[in-house]
């Protein structure tokens, strides 16, 4: 019999460990989910060989109601998803390190912060398509879906800095905007890309509600509602594993970035 | 602790900040062992909530060109809230603190610090955290790198000019703090215990590299420790400090050339008696303590 010896200090058992337990979970999720579906026998909830099915057939001939392809679908999405994200980072950023700055100016915008912050992307939806056209409005319900946990995350950030850095580099002869320029942006990348980290995550979650009234562009979202509109659940959740697919991809890419960053620039946020 | 204590004034514009190198020039006019920097009295008065702490004391101090001065005193004593103030990162209470004739109200590159904790900027390498005051006074590419060079070498920090901060050893990264505060060439350089988080073999070792740099390169240094032994290794005068708060117990100038001989009878006698001076105070040493 052969004995495998799993050596934690290994990088390549640390990560055929890795794998092994991601697909023992997948598998184990697929078995709960065909056993769940199965015994409950409900409608809008299809069996994993059924979207199975339906996920190869969207992927091969894509949306044969519409004469659309998976890729366009995906395209129309990713680039909504894209300009969100975008807009998020250019004003998040400069808006979250003046906010985290300027302490009397944080106080006094942090009620407005708690007042929009609650409110759900999907409300926004309607408001801004109609208000800045289907260029904009769907990009711009991503973007707060983005903006909020990304402002959050940069505040936070710069708060945390260590004051002794701020005192080192004003004896060595720092004005405030070099203090700003060349110590706080600096320390607060860490806490800037851990928030993008967050809000990428939720930037997904907002495009179904963004393409939900945005039907003119496609998208993988307005697939989806085209699918439980015509009780094609099958193919409803072959979206849904789509979007997934897409949120996984993206998140996982925005973490090891941030990982990879803040390693490098030696902290850990 | 001090983060709960509302400082009278703490906040400052930074308008008037000291930017450029070599402010030691400004002050070539007096001569070595003259008065450079005269403090008067020096008050600081901490306030939380209910109550005021009188942290120093109407302290007077007069510190020369060119000497190491040590200021040693029980922990709490308000040793390095001097400190602070010299550095213009605590405003006094009451009192003034002038470089030649010149007022110190905000930080600045003419008070160069060395912190106890380091200090330095992590996403930056060594040798640019060497660099960083230099580059703030907008001196040119070439001539940064051309005088990090010299200061890595001085604290034998060559081969680890592109290290990152967080793969250093604690002695090696106070060694790049005090590169750091040096380069700048300040009026006075400030250090803030700065073997203080060091075991005892690397604090030694750092205080002989000290010693090695300053044979080449005269500075007026104020140097804050809670130890009798390094105070007088490395100082021309020491200051002792009374309990809180802070005032002038007594200053001792200390015989002899750099580097000297920590076991000769001179020093340990020397050493004995600081230590009764402060016994007989009842003001107890924690490094003495154990």
């Amino acid at each position: 019999m052969v004995t495998i010896h799993y050596d934690e200090n290994n990088r390549v058992h640390r990560f055929i460990r890795s794998i092994i337990i991601l697909a023992l979970s997948l598998v184990a999720f697929v078995l709960i989910w065909w056993f769940v579906t199965y015994m409950a026998e409900l409608n809008a909830f299809p069996t994993p060989d059924k979207v199975f099915d339906a996920l190869i057939a969207l992927i091969r001939d894509g949306d044969t109601i519409n004469h659309h392809t998976l890729g366009e679908y995906v395209k129309s999405s990713f680039s909504t998803f894209l300009k969100g994200f975008l807009i998020a980072l250019v004003v998040s950023v400069p808006l979250g390190l003046l906010l985290g700055y300027v302490k009397p100016l944080r106080e006094f915008t942090a009620p407005w912060i708690e007042i929009v912050r609650p409110i759900a992307p999907i409300a926004w939806a309607p408001i801004f398509i109609i208000s800045f056209g289907l260029n904009l409005g769907p990009a711009l319900v991503v973007a707060v879906g983005i903006f909020f946990p990304m402002l959050t995350s940069i505040i936070f950030g710069v708060q945390r800095i260590d004051k002794t850095w701020i005192e080192a580099s004003k004896t060595l002869g720092a004005g405030q905007l070099q203090i700003f320029v060349k110590i706080v942006l600096p320390a607060t990348v860490p806490y800037i890309l851990n928030g993008m980290k967050v809000g990428l995550g939720v930037g997904w979650m907002c495009i179904v509600a963004a393409e939900l009234y945005a039907k003119q562009l496609g998208g993988i979202g307005h697939y989806l509602l085209i699918m439980t509109d015509n009780g094609l659940w099958a193919n409803a959740f072959a979206a849904i594993i789509v979007i997934a697919f897409l949120g996984i991809v993206t998140t996982g890419v925005a973490e090891y970035v941030s990982k990879y960053v803040s390693r490098r620039m030696g902290m850990e946020a | 602790m001090k983060s709960e204590m509302v400082v009278e004034g703490e906040k400052f514009s930074s308008k008037n900040r000291v930017r450029a190198d070599r402010t030691d020039e400004l002050y070539a006019d007096i001569p070595e062992g003259e008065t450079l920097m005269k403090i008067e009295g020096l008050t600081v008065i901490y306030r939380s909530d209910d109550k005021e702490t009188l942290a120093v004391d109407n302290l007077n101090l007069e510190v020369k060109k060119g000497e190491l001065i040590s200021i040693v005193g029980p922990s709490g004593c308000g040793k390095s809230t001097i400190l602070r103030c010299i550095a213009g990162l605590l405003q006094p209470t009451r009192g003034t603190i002038t470089i030649g004739d010149k007022p110190c109200t905000t930080a600045g590159s003419d008070r160069g610090m060395v912190f106890q904790d380091f200090a330095l900027f992590p996403w930056r390498s060594v040798r640019s955290n060497i660099e960083f005051g230099l580059e703030v006074a907008g001196v040119p590419k070439e001539e940064r790198h051309a005088r990090s060079e010299k200061y890595l070498k001085a604290m034998g920090l060559q081969d680890f000019a592109d290290a990152r901060i967080h793969e250093l050893s604690g002695g090696m990264k106070q060694r790049v703090g005090i590169a750091r505060a040096m380069i700048m060439h300040p009026a006075v350089i400030l250090m803030d215990e700065p073997f203080g988080a060091l075991d005892a073999q690397t604090r030694n070792i750092l205080q002989e590299s000290l010693v090695n740099v300053l044979k080449n390169s005269h500075r007026t240094i104020v140097f804050v420790t809670h130890s009798v032994d390094e105070a007088l290794f490395l100082s021309d005068r020491v200051i002792i400090l009374s309990k809180r708060p802070a005032t002038i117990f007594k200053i001792i100038d200390v015989p002899g050339e750099r580097p000297r001989d920590r076991a000769s009878p001179e020093f340990t006698t020397l050493r004995r008696d600081i230590l009764d001076y402060l016994e007989s105070q009842n003001v107890m040493f924690e490094s003495e303590k154990k």
